[in-house]
């Protein structure tokens, strides 16, 4: 069990990681072409990886509903939205806004999947996200002005 | 405070949209593999990039203009996605293991905000140093408490 809560931690670096080095792009780049370099790089080390593993496996690509084949468009509008914010916002901050909006989006498709309404421990989960949200709101409101000529203006 | 808004706002909405992304790309994941769901995804993924840019190029380029942008990126810019592509490995993995899909999230989630904490702290990949006050952990505890009953309130 240990090992793999440690893959699982590690793993959340990786995300950090990759979000970082993003939104440093997107800086230079605009975060549009910041995504499209995140999906072509991916992509080619992805092509190589499945060329050295032999991996492929194409037989089931036909099955699924088309709807599976939409991952890749709301992937590469995230990268772009959160490429954004990330310099903006700071690794923090856009990490827990990103992690609360992620969180009632996942009660909302899955009540919408079962046909059920959430159940109140879910709904509680929420309350406490949201309200975690808007601390974070209040706690920097102070700081979030001293700093700002520290984060570079960009083009809105 | 009125642009401030519409970035927490947009982050909010990109936790949406990463919602939607694990949600359609795990579907495909069930009918291949991991690994050829994730390469398809950035295959998709970089053709829809593509669009957004030819569409969007003449309103996302202002940011190039600013004096600090004239010079190239380093190299190491470009590999944010090499990362990426080992979360979808790694997550193949321990989704597998004993901690499931909701320790698997709920571990990640934590360590993406160790992530933040650290990163914000020393200004890692040379993003703005921000100093981490005792109510930021405050804050951390009470998003990711309110995460870990949504999370574990599934199984």
């Amino acid at each position: 069990m240990a090992p793999y809560i440690l893959l699982a931690l590690l793993n959340g670096l990786f995300i950090g990681t990759s979000r970082a080095i993003n939104g440093k792009l997107s800086t230079r780049l605009g975060p549009f072409k910041a995504s499209l370099w995140n999906h072509g790089v991916g992509f080619l080390f992805l092509t190589l990886l499945l060329v050295a593993m032999g991996g492929w496996r194409l037989d089931g690509a036909s099955t699924p509903p088309w709807s599976a084949y939409l991952g890749g468009f709301f992937g590469a509008l995230f990268v772009a939205v959160n490429s954004h914010v990330f310099t903006r916002l700071g690794a923090m901050n856009a990490v827990l806004l990103v992690i609360g909006g992620q969180m009632i989006a996942a009660v909302l498709l899955d009540a919408q999947r079962l046909q059920l309404a959430p159940s109140p421990v879910r709904c509680l989960g929420v309350g406490i996200v949201l309200l975690g949200i808007h601390l974070t709101r209040v706690s920097n409101a102070p700081r979030t002005q001293a700093k700002t000529h520290d984060t570079p203006p960009m083009g809105r | 405070m009125t642009g401030r808004s519409t970035d927490w706002l947009l982050a909010i909405a990109g936790g949406a949209l990463l919602a939607l992304m694990i949600h359609f790309n795990s579907l495909l994941a069930r009918h291949t593999t991991p690994v050829v769901a994730s390469w398809v995804a950035h295959g998709l993924g970089a053709a829809a990039a593509l669009l957004l840019v030819a569409v969007y190029s003449r309103r996302a380029t202002p940011a190039l203009t600013g004096a600090r942008s004239a010079d190239r990126p380093p190299w190491w810019f470009y590999l944010g996605g090499v990362p990426g592509t080992f979360t979808v490995i790694l997550a193949a993995i321990t989704v597998n293991s004993r901690l499931s899909l909701a320790g698997t999230i709920a571990f990640m989630l934590v360590g993406q905000v160790l992530f933040g904490i650290v990163s914000d702290h020393f200004g890692l990949f040379r993003t703005p140093k921000r100093r981490i006050a005792l109510a930021d952990f405050g804050v951390a505890l009470m998003v990711l408490t309110g995460s870990a009953l949504i999370i574990f309130d599934r199984v």
